[in-house]
């Protein structure tokens, strides 16, 4: 058999067995047919058909230039040619054959771009521009060769030109997500950002899932000062390729932007995961570590950032702003602690009892009595001595004055002294009490600022004092006049009692109620001093009511305190016992005042004292 | 645990009224410490002031589900005219605590001699702060509420209640209002910013100082 006998079954049975299918064997036929008869037309012919089809793209190439050897003008022939050597990889012998190509036909649209691909891909923008250039001048009408102009053209730094020849691709096929990618992104490098983002969100409506379009929107909107869109469209973006470092990087970036640092160290973090040998990444975490004052972090980001790239001027300055931010805070006045204990967690405490609570609320009132008698002692140099100076001076005087006056018998009894006292005992419990509550507040500032303290116990604790103060003294008093002999004991403890009670509980209401207005009108203390003054003569101290005018008794009788005095005395003198005496006026008196007292005092507590 | 329930609390000033808290629902869990950070005149020492109890909102309420001590970092409470140690007995009768053993603690703690037994009038204003801070760690509290207190004596006496408080942290907390970023790195491990009449709270307190930090730098 022939060697050309051979060479055509060879060539037949490579044909058939490639639409049967069997490529392999296909490929191995039309080898033995190329060996045999390369320089013969038909047999290069269907060996190129089939190599090139097998993606045997080297050994197509070959017999192309076989056949381009024999019919060295056939346009279409050097298209092949050059595909294959393209597909093959060797570029520089493509572009060689596209040229020719599209020299031998300059008409086809087709031929120039694929030349000007091929010279883009080289890096040869100049010579690409002006077969794409031929191209267009063919089809003005194909998309795809103006987007690659267009791009181009933008490497050549004609960018109006190239935005144009975009914008026109857009033009002419609304739907294709590359044209309007590209267009946006020409747009975006123009400083055109809101044709751009128009651009960019017709494509994401109609492409829902085109991660890369929420990426280059997201990008939009940070450039148009729309950081909280870009975040969303980011977002998107991560969501529908969840794995892209620079997705994350460029959220964290957004996050840091918009102060969230926290989320933004954590987005950082991921980036940094998925791209772990990224300086640009690192020193943007650094920095947002530094700005959410995680010094510690930002150092050990700092360390593998400068231990990656030492030379890094940048680099090492950003650690160095972190470590004097560090040693600032060293430098200032703190307690070193060291590693922080462990601690057991623990159970809270339920709300007191009613009873622990009142039990709380009189050691407080008893805490602050203490306080008060121990104040008193300091403060002055007589202390207690006044206490028990100021009735006995009283009394001295009155006597001293009305015994000349009355010839030597007070109006009850035949005793002065006791005459006096029975008097001034209860007018100064009341009088105390009302007037010394009356600054308790003021006074006890600093106190009130301890959370236990109220103002009712200062209030409470200073009446209390007053009351047992002068009950003492009155002990005292009378204790002294024995001791003298002039003492008189109380036939009627009950009375006693009842007086002494009676009129204590009105100077604690009636000092609740002064508390409380001194609060609001500062100079109420003085007024009340005055009060108390014309209350000494109302009071039936030094007389009894009965040597009054039945008028001005009627008149005097609306006196609680003149009632007290009166019951009091009752208390030491059998035969005293005035029809006008009502004692059950002064307790009621004394339970309303009380009650009035204590509802002001808690309704207006917060108003009572401002604290510092 | 203290909770705040819809606490509101507004001062009227000079220049009108100024809102320190705002209709604030938060809880300050048991078992962290606290750090509270917010500008100067956000109403932080109010805020100390309402957990305490030494001042009571206009609206709301302020649960305590512990023992809370008086706002350390200020020797307001003590009389002037009355030694420390009638000071120290007031506040240890206050709270119902064994005198002997709180004032020889005090009395060991504080480090002021003599002057114990002299008027508080007498006192330097380190001597104060010696005696405030002793009181309130020789009381047994479930909560220690401190405000600000920088200067304490020397290092020595520094490092002795750094000390103090450590052990005692191991079963009390703390809400600590302070300017030192590191005092509250070291003690606290929650974040409370008070800004704008609210509060935010920090599951980190290197979180609350890095927003804290981004709102300094905003207000400026």
């Amino acid at each position: 058999m022939s060697e050309d006998e051979r060479a055509r079954i060879y060539c037949r049975l490579s044909e058939a067995l490639y639409h049967k299918g069997s490529r392999d064997l296909a490929v191995e036929c039309a080898r033995s047919a190329f060996e045999l008869q390369s320089q013969k037309e038909e047999v290069a012919n269907l060996c190129a058909w089939v190599f090139s089809n097998c993606g045997e793209h080297a050994e197509a190439a070959t017999a192309y230039e076989q056949l381009l050897a024999i019919r060295p003008h056939w346009a279409a022939g050097h298209r092949h040619a050059s595909g294959s050597f393209a597909a093959a990889g060797r570029l520089d012998r493509a572009i060689s054959h596209g040229r020719t190509a599209s020299d031998l036909e300059p008409l086809s649209s087709e031929f120039a771009f694929h030349v000007g691909c091929l010279l883009e891909t080289v890096g040869r923008p100049a010579q690409a521009a002006v077969y794409l250039m031929r191209a267009a001048a063919v089809d003005p009408a194909d998309a795809r060769v103006l987007r690659q102009l267009s791009a181009t053209l933008f490497v050549l730094e004609q960018s109006e030109q190239a935005v144009a020849l975009a914008l026109r691709a857009v033009a002419l096929t609304p739907t294709d997500p590359l044209n309007a990618l590209h267009a946006a992104e020409l747009l975006l490098r123009t400083d055109r950002y809101d044709e751009a983002a128009a651009i960019i969100l017709g494509v994401v409506e109609i492409h829902k899932e085109d991660a890369v379009g929420f990426r280059l929107l997201s990008a939009t909107q940070m450039l148009r000062g729309r950081t909280e869109d870009a975040l969303v469209a980011i977002d998107r973006a991560l969501y529908l390729s969840p794995h892209a470092a620079e997705y994350h990087f460029h959220r964290a970036n957004l996050l840091h932007r918009l102060g969230r640092l926290d989320e933004a160290a954590e987005a950082f973090g991921r980036a940094a995961a998925l791209d772990p040998s990224n300086p640009h990444l690192k020193r943007s975490q650094l920095a947002v570590y530094f700005d959410s004052g995680r010094l510690v972090e930002a150092l050990a980001i700092g360390g593998e950032l400068i231990g990656a790239s030492p030379d890094n001027q940048e680099y090492a300055e950003a650690v160095l702003q972190v470590l004097h931010r560090r040693l600032e805070m060293l430098d200032a006045d703190y307690i070193v602690l060291g590693e922080r204990p462990l601690r057991r967690v623990l159970r809270p405490r339920l709300r007191p009892t009613i009873f622990a609570a009142l039990r709380t609320q009189l050691r407080v009132v008893y805490a602050l009595m203490m306080r008060e008698t121990r104040t008193r002692l300091a403060e002055s140099k007589l202390g207690y001595g006044w206490a028990l100076l100021e009735p006995v001076l009283h009394i001295l005087m009155l006597s001293l004055v009305f015994a000349v006056m009355m010839r030597g018998r007070p109006p009850i009894g035949d005793k002065f002294f006791i005459f006096y006292y029975t008097g001034i005992i209860p007018y100064h419990l009341f009088v105390h009490t009302s007037s010394s509550m009356t600054y308790a507040v003021s006074s006890n500032g600093p106190v009130l600022q301890l959370p236990l303290v109220s103002t009712f116990d200062v209030i409470m604790a200073r009446g209390l004092v007053e009351v047992l103060t002068d009950v003492v003294v009155a002990i005292i008093l009378l204790a002294g006049f024995f001791a003298v002999g002039r003492g008189v004991l109380p036939h009627d403890f009950r009375a006693l009692a009842g007086s002494v009670v009676a009129v204590a509980l009105f100077g604690c209401g009636t000092g609740f109620v002064n508390a409380v207005i001194n609060a609001f009108f500062k100079s109420w203390d003085k007024i009340w001093a005055q009060l108390t003054r014309i209350l000494y003569f109302c009071s039936g101290i030094f007389y009894v009511p009965g040597m009054m005018p039945d008028w001005i008794r009627d008149i005097l009788a609306w006196n609680p305190v003149l009632h007290a005095v009166d019951w009091f005395r009752s208390s030491f003198f059998p035969e005293y016992e005035p029809h006008w005496l009502d004692r059950s006026y002064l307790a009621i008196v004394a339970a309303l005042s009380v009650a009035a007292g204590l509802y002001l005092e808690r309704g207006l507590r917060r108003h009572l004292y401002e604290p510092l | 645990m203290i909770a705040l329930e819809g606490v509101s609390k507004v001062y009227r000033t000079r220049n009108g009224q100024k809102t320190v808290l705002d209709d604030v629902s938060v809880t300050f869990e048991s078992g962290y410490n606290f750090g509270v950070l917010g500008v100067n005149g956000a109403g932080k020492s109010t805020l100390i002031r309402l957990i305490a109890g030494s001042e009571v909102p206009d609206l709301g309420v302020v649960r305590r589900y512990a023992r809370v001590s008086f706002p350390l970092g200020f020797g307001g409470t003590f009389h002037g005219a009355l030694s420390g140690r009638e000071n120290v007995t007031f506040i240890a009768r206050l709270y119902g605590a064994k005198m002997r053993e709180v004032l020889e603690y005090v009395e060991d703690f504080a480090e002021i001699g003599e002057y114990f037994d002299m008027p508080v009038n007498t006192y330097s204003a380190g001597m104060r702060a010696r005696l405030a801070f002793a009181s309130c760690l020789a009381l047994d509290f479930d909560l220690y509420l401190i405000d600000e207190v920088t200067e304490i004596g020397d290092q020595r006496f520094r490092q002795k209640c750094a000390a103090a408080f450590r052990e005692r942290m191991q079963r009390a907390d703390i809400i600590l209002v302070t300017h030192n970023i590191h005092t509250l790195r070291q003690y606290c491990d929650r974040g409370a910013i008070l800004a704008n009449g609210k509060i935010t709270l920090f599951d980190e307190i290197g979180s609350a100082l890095g927003r804290y930090h981004r709102l300094v730098q905003e207000s400026l």
